[in-house]
């Protein structure tokens, strides 16, 4: 702000300078009311493009410039003769004027702006509403047909028609549940809401919880773990870090066949850490693989399932410890997600000996 | 236990209650329900149940104070519910002296096996010696001896004391602060790295599979429970 200022009236002074040099050029031949006009133009150009400020500036440099260079005796300030002052006074007016008009103008062009900018947010907000409303309302029409079902015609179902609707209904409650997580801790994390605790946390320890809740969703895979026994503690908010490897897990289990390794690899760098899940599945086009990141985004549209939410979640966490994510294709196939985390230096644990 | 365990239930919402209360019903339990945090003090001290389950959420009172006043007088289990992602309210819980809590939305059998752990542990401190079962280890806490497969297994003193304080709250969770505070002592009540190291250790000798542990679970966010063979 402050330098946008300096070059404001670092214009009015060039300008007043550049109409003084005019001025020298043409007055040998013509009068100094016609050098006055130049003056005049410099003030109507720096009060429309710049503003009222240094407009005001060039008038009073101008009006000084012009008194000692141009009217005799040069190289003289003669205050006393009047009608230099209203010479001054006019271009005041004028600059007061202009500068004006050209303020008015240029509110209403950003006012414009601001609202095509508007329009284009309600746009995508509108792509966000109707994805979100169509991923809850399948699920949500299939648990309502189930429950009223069950609710209406008790009698008239056989007892393995109700069980079946009922772990039907046990099943899609469970996915609905989950998205609408989803949807709240994508939500929290964008407002701002989401404060990390930091404290000390162990990446193996946070995968076996992830795999330990994640549980059947995970069961159609071989989970594959390569986390060495030297991994160093991370000084993170653990619950965060358990949502963004649970995350990854889940998004490799939904997009890969059944039947395939996923495998999660930790590495410890100089001042980083870097986790790795790694799938057998199609994986993306190289032209996508910073597109899967984005909010509702799904690599394919019919293998369903998931809100396109996951990927997002765990890039706005790793984002809030200073880390990076990204995506590779993996030589033999499939996709590597991976996401740093910055290490600090551990404090010591005391050694103890074993009572044997 | 001659007679059926009544289990208090404190939760203002109408629907919740009627579903907390069938399935426990279905369970064998007798139920007590308390629509708000001022009543479950009047019908804890009337009904004199057997646990709590106190949900964190009530409109009329603090969930933390209505613990907090009924564990003033009551030894009774305290089970929490609370919503997802509030670490920090059941933390507070836990702290002013719940002894579990289950995350809602929740899977009944979840709700099920905390209520079981929790009965069981108020029987089992008015039993006694404890021995903590693994699948193939074995840790004496009271002649501080463990075996893994007939074999000695060398564990330090600190290790034991960390089994003694997660093994006498056996099947219920126990917070990083509790077990810096019983194991190291006041002083290390915020060095969570220690437990990082030590439950490592524990893991890896005691765990069959070390990476992904059976008994020596992880309570994200905060703590661990011992769930431990019966």
């Amino acid at each position: 702000m402050e330098t946008r200022k300096a070059r404001d009236y670092a214009w009015a002074v060039g300008a007043a300078v550049a109409c003084t040099l005019a001025g020298r050029a043409i007055s040998p031949p013509l009068d100094a009311v016609n050098v006055a006009m130049v003056y005049l133009l410099g003030v109507v150009v720096i009060a429309q493009r710049v503003g009222r400020g240094p407009a005001i500036t060039c008038a009073l440099l101008g009006v000084i410039a012009f008194d000692v260079l141009f009217v005799p005796p040069v190289g003289a300030l003669r205050v006393e003769d009047a009608q230099y002052v209203v010479t001054f006074a006019i271009m005041l007016v004028v600059a007061l004027v202009i500068s004006e008009l050209a303020e008015r103008g240029r509110r209403e062009g950003e006012a414009r702006e601001r609202l095509a900018v508007q329009a284009e947010s309600e746009r995508i907000r509108g792509t966000l509403l109707a994805s979100i409303s169509h991923d809850l309302r399948t699920p949500l029409a299939v648990l309502s047909g189930a429950a009223s079902s069950l609710a209406q015609q008790w009698e008239r179902l056989g007892e393995a028609e109700r069980r079946a609707l009922a772990a039907t209904l046990d099943r899609e409650v469970a996915a609905m549940a989950g998205h609408v997580g989803k949807v709240l801790q994508m939500t929290r994390l964008e407002s701002g809401a989401a404060i990390p605790v930091r404290d000390w946390a162990s990446i193996p320890e946070i995968t076996a919880a992830v795999i330990e809740r994640l549980g059947p969703r995970l069961a159609r895979h071989r989970l594959v773990l390569d986390l060495p026994a030297d991994l160093p503690l991370v000084r993170v908010d653990e619950s965060l870090v358990e949502a963004a490897i649970a995350n990854l897990l889940e998004n490799a289990a939904l997009h890969t066949p059944p039947g395939t390794v996923v495998h999660v690899r930790g590495r410890a760098g100089a001042d980083s850490i870097e986790v790795t899940v790694e799938d057998f599945g199609g994986g993306v086009a190289d032209g996508d693989l910073e597109r899967v990141f984005a909010k509702f985004e799904r690599g394919d549209m019919e293998a369903g399932g998931g809100m396109g939410l996951g990927l997002a979640i765990c890039r706005a966490i790793v984002a809030l410890h200073g880390g990076r994510t990204w995506a590779e294709r993996v030589p033999a196939g499939g996709m590597a997600f991976r996401f740093t985390l910055p290490l600090e230096a551990a404090p010591r644990v005391p050694a103890e000996p074993v009572n044997a | 236990m001659g007679t059926a365990p009544t289990i208090l239930v404190v939760e203002d919402e109408p629907e919740i209650r009627r579903f907390l209360r069938t399935a426990l019903v279905a369970e064998g339990y007798r139920v007590v329900e308390s629509p708000g945090g001022r009543r479950a003090d009047i019908d804890a001290r009337a009904h004199a149940p057997d646990m709590a389950i106190v949900d964190l959420g009530l409109p009329d009172m603090d969930g933390v104070e209505v613990i907090r006043s009924l564990r003033s007088w009551s030894g009774m289990p305290i089970l929490v519910l609370s919503a997802r992602s509030h670490e920090r309210s059941k933390i507070e819980a836990l702290d002013a002296g719940a002894d579990d809590y289950v995350t809602k939305p929740f899977a009944i059998g979840e709700l099920f096996a905390r209520v079981r752990a929790a009965l069981r542990h108020a029987v089992k401190t008015a039993g006694g010696g404890l021995v903590l079962r693994f699948e193939d280890a074995q840790v004496d806490l009271e002649r501080r001896t463990a075996t893994r497969a007939g074999e000695p297994v060398p564990l330090t003193p600190l290790e034991f004391r960390l089994l003694a304080a997660l093994g006498r709250h056996a099947g219920m969770v126990v917070t990083h602060r509790a077990l810096l505070t019983e194991v190291w002592g006041p002083g290390h009540a915020d060095d969570t790295h220690y437990l990082r190291i030590y439950m490592k250790q524990l893991r890896d000798k005691l765990e069959r599979d070390p990476a992904r542990p059976a008994h020596l679970r992880t309570e994200i966010g905060v703590g661990y429970r011992l769930v431990a063979a019966d």
